[in-house]
């Protein structure tokens, strides 16, 4: 009922009909609501609004074959926690801190002794699991690509994959990471300045290049 | 993470409207990286969730194991009576029980009436019963509520009747007027009859209009609605609205953002026949203004178009949207229903398979959806003389 109050009161004139990303915090926060009351269909609408969020900030940590398992093992690890979140507008940043942490235990999991290998991963894992559209020469760069955006800082590799791999705009990043515009604008700019540079520096060799 | 106003980093920056919302003059080289990262995006994999709700991992599990037996017990049985003495709080009832199914009325302006009887402003304990019929003038508005539903309020000169108040299944009928729903219910419970479509809320707000002759609006506000009638499936998410016609059914749905000339071609092309020289000149000017948001309409059209017009909306389509691994381009013009669900939950919108679901709960058989009923019609038009 608390939620369907929240509903009530943020609905007094004729509904906005906004993008999702541009719906607020109002919408989401009554959706949390409902989840903790035990509403599966609202936990799964959170779920339809945030995975793609997971599915970027895992996706800068650990290798694509793995990150759909991990994406559900999120909010799996969520549900029964989601109770415990008091604040319910925080769900954004709560959920993308599930995630990092379940991207660290994969590492801690896969190879406790060892550093995360990427290039091995992207060789092993990832090649066969991407589409035929690409031919060999481009899947090659598209991982080179991905790789050179995982080697930048943590504040600027997810925003860039939230835009660039899964097609969220600056304003839907900042909505569904609980971070500000300016926040998500700047690291945006400054990640893709720094990723430029590398992919130029790569470009650089006689021998061709990324882009 | 804050800049100073006079950066001139900042200054470059607030041209790069593109990397920021894909707005402005699209940046090349983001578009390659666009394309060339695209199959590492999320493919919309459905949430398949236990048939229990999990459990929190408690850390109380193993402090247990590790005590002593006595204590351990003691423990077991505490832990024991206090689930014993939850359930018993839980389980009694509340209140007493409704004495039918009704739901709770609020006139929220004017004078809006149950049947013959008016609505007092004051008045807080009236109830719409099955079969009861609610009205409202041109200067009063009203609200529906019940605690596992949701909320509707119906605007001035609106006509809604309480058709069904099953606990799967809670349906109401807008003869005319306009509603706006706020829906808590798991998706496919509430189902609004309109003379023209009936809508199927799949977890949403949304704000529905019907006119005296019929014809319809949805605009979805959060969520998705499914807009259905006699097989023919619209679904509509945030920010997109939707049309319905007496005898035609739901329309194609659009964002509400694509241009005026976009709007006009979509509408002309959805009460046009199929494969005339009129509709497809519409569907040229959809396809050349579309853009990869218009998917929604795009996927739409897959099922709506035959022969050579499908084959350019696909065409179209998979240009703005690729399709997942999975879907092939003969697949698709045959209307192979996975590939069309594979598509459709790349394209972020809501998962289909909870309208798949909604599909067979609300029949005793399966019933068979738009694409195959599409297939049955071309067939036997091929048959016929």
């Amino acid at each position: 009922m608390a939620a369907l109050s929240e509903l009530r009161s943020s609905r007094s004139g004729p509904p906005a009909v906004n993008p999702p990303h541009e719906t607020g915090g109002g919408p989401d926060d009554a959706l949390v609501r409902a989840a903790q009351q035990g509403d599966r269909s609202a936990f799964g609408l959170l779920y339809a609004r945030y995975s793609r969020m997971v599915h970027g900030i895992l996706l800068a940590r650990v290798p694509f074959s793995d990150v759909d398992d991990l994406v559900h093992d999120v909010f799996l690890q969520a549900l029964p926690h989601l109770a415990s979140l008091r604040e319910v507008s925080r769900f954004p940043g709560w959920l993308a801190s599930i995630a990092r942490n379940c991207a660290t235990d994969f590492h801690r999991r896969v190879k406790p002794n060892d550093e995360f290998d990427e290039e091995s991963a992207s060789a092993q894992d990832e090649k066969p699991a991407l589409s035929t559209r690409h031919s060999s020469h481009s899947s090659a760069e598209a991982h080179a690509v991905l790789d050179a955006i995982r080697s930048l800082p943590d504040a600027y590799r997810e925003p860039l994959i939230l835009r660039l791999v899964e097609g969220m705009t600056g304003p839907e990043i900042a909505a569904r990471t609980g971070l500000t515009h300016g926040s998500v604008r700047v690291n945006l700019h400054r990640g893709m300045l720094q990723l430029r540079e590398i992919l130029g520096r790569k470009a650089s060799p006689p021998t061709g290049g990324v882009l | 993470m804050t800049t100073n106003q006079t950066d001139p980093e900042k200054e470059k920056m607030m041209n790069e409207n593109y990397l920021w919302d894909a707005s402005g003059v699209p940046d090349p080289e983001i578009q390659r990286l666009e394309s060339l990262l695209a199959d590492f995006h999320h493919a919309g994999r459905p949430l398949v969730l236990p048939a229990e709700m999990p459990s929190a991992p408690g850390k109380f599990r193993g402090l247990l194991l590790q005590m002593p037996w006595l204590p351990r017990l003691a423990a077991a049985a505490a832990i024991l009576l206090a689930l014993g003495i939850t359930l018993f709080f839980s389980l009694r009832p509340m209140h007493a029980p409704d004495s039918g199914p009704a739901w709770d009325v609020a006139n929220l302006q004017g004078a809006p009436q149950i049947g013959t009887k008016v609505i007092a402003a004051d008045q807080t304990q009236a109830k719409l019963r099955v079969g009861q019929t609610i009205t409202t003038n041109g200067d009063s508005r009203a609200s529906l509520s019940q605690a596992d539903l949701g909320e509707i309020r119906i605007e001035p000169n609106s006509r809604v009747r309480l058709v069904q108040t099953d606990p799967n299944r809670k349906r109401i009928q807008l003869d005319v007027g306009t509603i706006h729903a706020a829906i808590w219910a798991p998706p496919g419970t509430f189902v609004v009859d309109t003379p023209s479509a009936v809508a199927i809320d799949l977890g949403c707000t949304y704000t529905l209009q019907i006119a005296p002759d019929g014809s319809g609006t949805i605009r979805t506000t959060l969520g998705w609605v499914g807009f259905h009638l006699n097989g023919r499936d619209s679904f509509i998410p945030a920010g997109a609205m939707c049309s319905t016609r007496p005898k035609i059914g739901p329309g194609t749905p659009y964002f509400e953002d694509v241009s005026e000339s976009f709007r006009d071609a979509l509408f002309i092309f959805d009460v046009t026949e199929q494969s005339t020289d009129a509709g497809s000149k519409q569907l040229n000017t959809i396809l050349s203004q579309a853009r990869p948001r218009d998917g929604l309409t795009l996927w739409h059209l897959l099922s709506r178009t035959t022969g050579l017009e499908r084959a350019q909306v696909y065409a179209r389509f998979a240009t703005l949207v690729p399709p997942p691994p999975g879907v092939t381009r003969s697949g698709i013009l045959d209307l192979d229903q996975s590939m069309l669900d594979l598509w459709w939950n790349s394209l972020g919108l809501g998962d289909i398979s909870v309208w798949r679901f909604w599909e067979q709960s609300a029949s005793p058989q399966p019933s068979p959806n738009s694409q195959q009923l599409l297939q049955k019609k071309q067939s036997l038009l091929k048959q016929a003389p």
